[in-house]
């Protein structure tokens, strides 16, 4: 593998001087100083300790619903689906806080955590059953079932769990300490973080150094080959995109129940697709998602704090951030195609 | 005689360490069949790939009508008139036959240009070729016969002055062969010059004017075709004084029969058999002869147990095979060599270690210990010639013939009870398919059943010990080997005689 660690290399560097280029041209059209700007956000994103607490904070979501997209991935599937099975993992979890707010924590936490984490595993496993079934490409219907949990969460939360003393405001009652994730270091980050980067190593592990994760490549491969040898493309289908939705839907109950206190509208701010990009990004490498998502944590919290501090509008550290994408995708892309014509 | 239409002198053509064409003279002459004759790897295609602009020579020099000429690629040296077919055809399947035709020519991609003149011409050379295929027809539907003529339509629309085909009969029933025999004496007649990259004999002596023998990247023998007999060319392409003839197996002992099938049905991909019904004794081989497409895939994949039975039985030692199987997995006492290895055997993207221990997946650790698969792989690479022998390279980077020993390395290791084969030496020159049938006939001898789909009538009539014959999904006759002759079963492929089980 030595022998493409340079063009990997190229790629970084390839990436980070198309995107320097690009956000330098969009800064200075928005008359700021283009590299001062990007130097106050670096700062903004992990400048000191809360700041950087505040960028792992976002990348939690972002991570979880990164290893949804990857680990699909590794038996040749595309799933768009984080930010719906994240949704719906928010919605089936608080349904536990909802009925029965009063309980103790030793019950009501783990009862919200697993049920989210099964919602989105509901809500993945439909996409795969359809796709073993029915033969519906997984693509589309995540994509579409990502509509439908967004609306599913707003009418829950603009009808029968309106919490009454919200005054008109959309959301559930407070979820109360007891079912609140436990937060780390007296930051906002909370177990989540952990949860997602454990298992984005045990992921890595069982898909490249175990029979099963084989069995995934073989019948990415080659799916003729692979039931022929005894693996089912169902049965797998079913598991990674099980495990992947479960993973998303414990983002989406772990970032109501930290950081928001209660289920409302608008929970997400793109989590879900923001993942999607990671995964590509990281080369669908679960490992690698994990810096990537801390980074795209960093520059979504940056701007964030730009627009508090410095009256940039925080759509431009969005634009920013899809240039970042562009950026990287497009010059490994290029490079990919280089290198395939001379190899 | 005349001057000749290319002249090669002194190419060679090295990648890395392997010089895969060494200090190569060739001669091309308009009107005149080259025969390109060697074995895999003899560097027989690189020479016409680095004459075609596939490849740029390392040392030497390509002269066209008399003027050094040195192309940069197939696009250049297609406008100049060469043209070449290869063994992986370069078709969109999605597209039809017409489609692919037109978006051929260098005005292509603007198919929406068609006219009725266009398209006449673009048909011209696939009526006289293959007057029976329509071209609206999707190229993904066509059997593999059909896309080669196809892919040499394309090659002669562009008016190309030097035809160069590798291995083309590889791919074609007799019948077919036959006809693409008679086409390259026409193409010749025509004044073109056609180049014949073959491993075959029988190729050479259908049509070839000229032959050049080559091995190890050296011409080792330059002739006419009348001037040599096939025991000179096989001792020049294989560098010794003659072949070990394989002794034929042993007549099988009478006994109750070990696998029954009886009136087996089975529809795969739009193919149908029906009505499939023969025993088997322990060690015996079954040959079964037939134009391609007639079933052969089906029943193999049927009696492989990869598709489901729609009627009949196949009964292994007593046990019905309908009754106890897991959805689509080939049972461990059953051996299959499928045909298109690529699609059917292995994982491309995969290592030729992981490949090799496919069968074994499911029972391999929950960690599996990569240094052991890796040694065994090693053990059945240096066993069965594999080629580059590197167990870590993905099996993606195999030419044809090494994938298909690849999966014989795989599937004829262990013995099993059943053993299905089609066509096991496709692609393989005469070493390797020699140690393929030692193989084979290794399992008979163990008391494997031998199931062998072939195209070669010569090698099943000297080896089986009955020839089976399918013809439209049904199989028409079965013969016992000391009463066959190529005439009947030729009858019986063309389906023009029903003969009766022996």
């Amino acid at each position: 593998m030595n022998g493409r660690l340079v063009p990997r290399l190229l790629y970084g560097i390839g990436g980070a001087a198309v995107f320097l280029v690009l956000s330098s041209v969009f800064l200075l059209a928005i008359g700021r100083p283009p590299l001062a700007t990007l130097a106050t956000m670096a700062v903004y994103a992990f400048g000191d300790g809360y700041s950087t607490s505040e960028s792992l904070v976002k990348a939690t979501p972002i991570l979880l619903c990164a290893l949804a997209v990857i680990l699909p991935a590794h038996l040749g599937l595309i799933t768009v689906g984080g930010e719906g099975q994240l949704y719906f993992g928010a919605l089936l979890g608080t349904s536990v806080v909802v009925n029965f707010p009063g309980g103790p924590m030793v019950a009501l936490l783990p009862a919200m955590l697993l049920l989210g984490a099964l919602g989105g595993a509901v809500w993945s496993g439909i996409a795969a059953v359809l796709r073993t079934r029915c033969n519906v490409n997984e693509t589309i219907s995540t994509l579409l079932l990502n509509y439908i949990a967004v609306l599913l969460v707003d009418y829950a939360v603009y009808g029968g769990w309106k919490d009454a003393a919200s005054l008109g405001w959309p959301a559930t009652i407070q979820f109360p300490p007891a079912a609140t994730v436990p937060s780390l270091f007296g930051t906002r980050v909370h177990l989540g973080l952990i949860v997602a980067v454990v298992a984005a190593v045990v992921l890595h592990v069982a898909v490249n150094f175990t029979r099963w994760g084989l069995g995934l490549k073989v019948l990415a491969g080659n799916r003729k080959v692979g039931a022929m040898v005894g693996l089912s493309f169902a049965s797998n289908t079913l598991i990674v995109m099980a495990l992947g939705g479960a993973l998303a839907g414990f983002a989406g109950i772990s970032e109501t129940s930290a950081i928001q206190g209660r289920l409302q509208s608008g929970l997400s701010v793109g989590y879900g697709l923001t993942g999607f990009l990671v995964a590509w990004l990281s080369g669908q490498h679960f490992l690698r998602a994990v810096p990537i998502a801390i980074m795209i944590g960093g520059l979504i919290a940056a701007g964030d704090a730009l627009q508090l501090y410095s009256k940039i509008p925080s759509a431009s550290a969005t634009i920013l951030q899809g240039l970042l994408f562009a950026a990287a995708l497009g010059s490994s892309g290029l490079l990919g195609r280089r290198e395939e014509r001379h190899g | 005689m005349s001057a000749p239409l290319v002249a090669m002198f002194g190419v060679c053509k090295r990648f890395g360490a392997v010089t895969a064409c060494d200090n190569l003279d060739l001669e091309i002459r308009a009107g005149e069949v080259l025969a390109l004759l060697g074995e895999n790897g003899a560097g027989k295609s690189t020479a016409m790939k680095v004459l075609y602009g596939f490849y740029r020579a390392d040392a030497g020099e390509i002269r066209l009508d008399g003027k050094p000429v040195s192309f940069g690629s197939p696009r250049e040296a297609m406008a100049r008139g060469i043209g070449m077919v290869f063994q992986q055809f370069s078709l969109v399947p999605a597209l039809s036959v017409l489609e692919n035709l037109l978006a051929a020519y260098p005005a292509a991609p603007w198919l929406q240009f068609r006219g009725r003149a266009r398209i006449a011409q673009a048909l011209g050379w696939l009526e006289r070729l293959a007057p029976a295929l329509d071209p609206t027809r999707p190229v993904r539907e066509l059997a593999v016969g059909e896309r080669q003529l196809v892919e040499l339509a394309k090659v002669l629309n562009l008016n190309a002055r030097v035809v160069i085909l590798d291995e083309p009969t590889s791919v074609l029933t007799p019948a077919e062969t036959q006809r693409l025999y008679g086409f390259i004496r026409s193409l010749v007649a025509a004044g073109k010059a056609v180049v014949l990259i073959t491993h075959k004999l029988a190729d050479v002596a259908a049509c070839a004017d000229r032959i050049v023998v080559m091995r190890d990247g050296r011409a080792v023998d330059r002739a006419l075709a009348r001037d040599r007999t096939p025991e000179d060319l096989v001792e020049a392409m294989v560098g010794r004084d003659s072949l070990s003839v394989i002794a034929a197996p042993p007549p099988v002992h009478e006994s109750a029969p070990v696998l029954e099938v009886r009136n087996l049905s089975a529809n795969v991909q739009g193919t149908q058999i029906r009505d499939v019904s023969f025993a088997m004794a322990a060690g015996e081989i079954l040959g079964i002869a037939g134009v391609s497409g007639n079933g052969q895939y089906a029943l193999a994949e049927t009696l492989a147990g990869l598709a489901p039975i729609t009627g009949g039985d196949v009964v292994l030692e007593g046990v019905s095979l309908a009754s106890c199987r897991r959805d689509g997995a080939i049972s461990d006492r059953v051996a299959y060599i499928p045909e298109r290895p690529l699609d059917n055997a292995v994982v491309a993207d995969l290592d030729l270690g992981f490949n090799l221990a496919l069968r074994r997946i499911c029972m391999l650790r929950l960690f599996p210990d990569r240094r052991v698969m890796m040694e065994q792989a090693d053990d059945l690479i240096r066993r069965f010639d594999v080629r580059p022998p590197q167990a870590t390279l993905r099996a993606a980077a195999l030419s044809g013939g090494n994938l298909q020993k690849l999966v014989i390395a795989r599937e004829l290791s262990d013995t099993h009870r059943v053993v299905i084969a089609s066509y096991p030496t496709m692609g393989l020159d005469v070493l390797a398919a020699e140690a393929v049938y030692r193989s084979l006939f290794e399992q008979a001898a163990c008391g494997a059943c031998v199931i062998w789909i072939s195209e070669d009538l010569d090698d099943l009539l000297a080896y089986a010990h009955r020839i089976a014959v399918i013809h439209g999904g049904r199989i028409v006759g079965i013969v016992r080997r000391q009463d066959a002759s190529r005439q009947l079963i030729g009858r019986w492929m063309a389906g023009m005689e029903q003969g009766k089980a022996a």
